[in-house]
Order: structure tokens, then sequence, then C-alpha cells
């Protein structure tokens, strides 16, 4: 085939459409191949104007929207302790309160907006063997000069006010007596539980002719009409407890430095010896900061 | 590929005959592959001194010198919390406040005390707010800042029982009426429930024992004689 070929390039009748196309151009638009619009649109395909809204989804919107909620200072992690009662001398109430304990709590590092996308500050709490840590982690202990921490948690502030200096301890008298904390913690494990426990269904008859199945649920949802299928979010049997519960408004009734203690009213969710990680209430006014609270380190 | 003919296929054989023999047998002898022929692995050169770093870059990373190994020192921890039992020092701040003199507690605390109040014991209970309850102790629950004890009467034939918590500021006085005969073998009573048990009302004991006291206290010229 090949020695065949420069006979027939030679045949072709380049010069001829060469020369027809040219005189074609001068008169008709040109003609390209492929769907494009006659008047491609100037402007952005988005629906751009000054005196349109802003738009919410983007990240300056988002702490925007967050800005009220966002506590101006951190919180500190704590360990619970227990519970007992404390009695009020005036009034002679008593009131059962849960002991929570600061356990040499120090900042590790901070979240930036410019960084990260948020504020934030980065506790520690407990003391770790180095032995027993990962290098990245005992890397970015000791980058900060700070002793590996056994509990680290973030804790989200408004802004770069509220982002004390690395290496600054917090203390029990970081919170004052009489101000409202939230309690953020893990509940207490279940385990596998059935919808009974679970969900407080209210299980099937003892008898009636009901045979192995007094604790299970009933229908799991409707037949053909309802699309024969399990609906997502159907409540079933599962695991249950140890997930992160906050317990909201807990008025502060006690803080003593000395022995790095805090009494908050009432309960926290986990069992004794779980991380409590408290920062001020959301939903009441924020405390009045003490310069020496701030001086303490 | 075009085929060679075969003319030329004969004459390649020609090439192995032309060889000389002393290469072919020396090459049997010592039969070995290129790749594992031995050598020792070269010395490595040091690098000359004072290489500038552009140079450096242009190495292999094998061939580079290997950086300082950066040993940062882990700092000691801060000192750890002293108190091992927050609960009891939430619960001993308390007492002292609540109880300075360890009077409350030495009353109720039957393990230690042999002069306490036991169950069976008919005690009489004021409140800051002036209502005596009197009744007959059940049981007592130790319980640190906790301690109460339950108190049972009848009242209009009704039974009542009251927990009384020991250390509520609320409770003014609490005053021994009649100590049990004989020492209860149970640590609680509640079989005194039973109408078979029943003790039924203290009031008259209580009468009884208010009524003497106020004529000590005649005699005494209004000293009170209150046991806390």
């Amino acid at each position: 085939m090949s020695p065949r070929l420069p006979g027939k390039l030679a045949q072709l009748p380049l010069t001829p459409i060469w020369a027809s196309q040219c005189i074609v151009r001068s008169h008709v638009p040109v003609r390209t191949f492929g769907i494009r619009s006659l008047n491609p649109p100037e402007n952005s395909r988005f629906n751009v104007g000054h005196d349109l809204p802003v738009l919410k989804s983007t990240p300056t919107a988002a702490l925007e929207r967050k800005a009220n909620t966002l506590p101006l200072r951190t919180g500190a992690i704590t360990l619970k302790k227990g519970m007992t009662a404390i009695y009020d001398p005036e009034t002679g109430k008593r009131v059962a309160c849960t002991v929570l304990q600061l356990d040499r709590v120090e900042v590790v590092s901070h979240k930036t907006r410019q960084k990260h996308g948020y504020y934030a500050v980065q506790l520690g709490a407990g003391w770790r063997r180095p032995d027993n840590l990962t290098k990245s982690l005992l890397g970015h202990f000791t980058a900060s000069g700070i002793s590996p921490k056994r509990h680290v948690y973030e804790f989200r502030v408004k802004d770069e006010s509220g982002l004390l200096p690395i290496g600054q301890a917090v203390n029990a008298d970081w919170f004052q007596e009489g101000q409202y904390i939230d309690a953020r913690s893990n509940s207490k494990g279940k385990g596998f539980a059935g919808v009974m426990k679970r969900h407080g269904f209210g299980g099937q008859d003892r008898s009636h002719g009901v045979s192995l199945t007094h604790r299970s649920l009933g229908s799991a949802g409707p037949s053909q009409g309802g699309g024969s299928r399990v609906y997502p979010g159907k409540k079933m049997a599962g695991n249950m407890g140890n997930e992160q519960n906050t317990v909201q408004n807990l008025k502060i009734l006690k803080v003593d430095l000395d022995n790095g203690l805090v009494v908050v009213n009432g309960s926290v969710s986990g069992p004794r010896g779980c991380v409590v990680r408290i920062q001020d209430a959301i939903k009441k006014p924020w405390p009045e900061v003490l310069p020496s609270s701030e001086a303490s380190s | 590929m075009a085929t060679s003919s075969p003319i030329l296929q004969q004459l390649g054989c020609f090439r192995s005959l032309l060889r000389p023999q002393s290469l072919t047998q020396s090459s049997q002898l010592g039969r070995r592959a290129l790749s594992t022929v031995y050598s020792a692995k070269p010395e490595p050169q040091p690098l000359p001194a004072n290489l500038p770093e552009q140079f450096i870059r242009q190495l292999p990373l094998r061939m580079r010198p290997s950086p300082e190994r950066k040993t940062r020192k882990v700092p000691p921890p801060p000192p750890a919390p002293k108190c091992k039992d927050p609960i009891g020092a939430v619960q001993e701040a308390q007492l002292a406040q609540l109880d300075p003199t360890g009077e409350r507690m030495a009353l109720f605390d039957y393990r230690r005390n042999p002069r306490s109040v036991k169950v069976g014991d008919i005690l009489r209970v004021t409140f800051k707010n002036g209502d005596p309850f009197s009744g007959v102790c059940l049981s007592i629950r130790l319980r640190g800042i906790d301690t109460s004890f339950l108190l049972r009467n009848q009242l209009t034939r009704v039974g009542v029982e009251m927990a009384v918590k020991v250390f509520s500021p609320n409770v003014e006085s609490v005053e021994i009426v009649q100590r049990t005969e004989k020492r209860k073998r149970r640590a609680r009573l509640y079989y005194m429930r039973k109408p078979k048990h029943d003790m039924g009302s203290v009031e008259n004991l209580v009468a009884n024992y208010l009524r003497q006291k106020r004529s000590i206290a005649g005699k005494k010229t209004g000293g009170a004689s209150k046991r806390r």
C-alpha cells in the first residue's frame, strides 16, 4: 500500500479547495460546527448585582450567624468526680450537685479564621507518658512547650480576643460562683438495647396469643401502599448511650481553686471519671470576666 | 517484518563457526549472568565541603547529607491536683459549716459512737418552722452529708413516716424521748410497718416526756435541756 501513496496524494485536488474556501469566507459568516450561541452572555451565569442579598452559604455568613451564640472566652476540660449535695444555709434548701475537677488544663494551640476557618482554643488536660504517644502528637505538644496531655479538646470562641496565649493554664477560678455553664459529655453506654428501652416503645402483650415477641417492635412500616420499604430513620434496636449530650444552664454553686474543683448544680451526663467540657452558657448573658482569672497562669 | 531469505539464514550459522574458540570455552567455564557479577559496594565519597545549596538540591535524595535530627525536650508535667477525694472535700466543707462541733454526726453515727441514737428509739424532731414530729426510728442511713433517719408514728390512726435529713438547716433539734429497751437485732425495722408489730401512736410517750422535761426545767429555772 505505502509505495502507492505518493501517487494518490498527487491525485488529490488540493489547490482548488483552498481557493474556493477563501472566496466563501469573504461573504458568508463563519460556520463552526458544534452548538454555540450567536449572542454569548456577557455577564456571569450567576445572578449578580449590588441590590441582591448576600449569599448565606459562605463561611463568612456562617460565622456571622454564629456570632451571637459563640462564647467570648474558652471553657475548660474537667473530670466528673461524682455527685453530692449542698445545703443553702439561708433557705435550708438542699440541692444535688456534681463535683468536677480540673486537672492541669493548659492551652495547647489555636484555631484561627485565616488558617482553619474558625476561632477556637485547643485545650489539653491530664498527663500522658511521652512514650505512650504518637510522634506526631508528641511534636504537637513539645513544639508549643507543653507536657503531653491525656485529653485534648477544642472550645470555639467568637473572635481572636478569646484566644488565650499558648501554654496558659486554665484554673478553677476561670469560673465564678453563680454563673451558668453548659456541660458537654458522653452519656453512659447501654450497649445494644431493644426498642422498649431505647425508644420507649410499648412492646407487645404478655399473652393473647403473642409468643416470643413481647419486647419487640411491631410493624416496621406500611405495606404496598407505602412503597413496601422501611423508611429511613425508623426507630429500631441498636446501640444506646455513649453519645455526646449537652446539659445547658447549670449554675456553678462553688469554686475551689486549691483543689481545682467546680461544683455545678444538678446532674451531668456520663459515668464517674468521664470527661466533661464546660463553657459559659450560651443562653445566659456572658459572665463579667474578673481580671484575676485572666492573670492566673 | 520482512523475513530474511533462507540463504541468509544459513549464512548466519557461519558467524558462530568464525568465532574464536578460546572465547567460547572461557565463557562456559565461568558461566555467570551479567546481573550476578559481584562488584564491591562503592565507598561513599564524602561530599566536598561548603557545597553550595543549589548543588545539593540537584543530588538525589539518598546522596544528600542527612539533616540534623530535631530532638525537642519533652517538658515535665505540671504538679497534679493534690485533692484525691473531691467529694469528701466538698462534704467536709459543708459539714464544717452545718455541724461545726460534730455533735449531730456523733448523735447518729451508731457505728462509732455507743451513745448514739439506735433504731427502735423514740425521737422528737423540731423544725425551724416550729412543727415538731415524733416517732419511732426505723432506720438510720449514714451517707455523709446526706445522713438521714426514718421516723414512724400514727396520726389519727393513720401510719405516717418521715425521713429527716440530719444536717438540714431546717432541723432545729433532735431529742431522744425513750431509748429502746432491748437492742434491736435488725438494722432496719421495716417489719414494724406490719400490723402485728406496729407500735401505734407514740404521742402519749412524747407527752409524758415533755411534761417531765417541763417540770425539770421549772426546777432548774428555765434551763433548756435540748439534746441536739
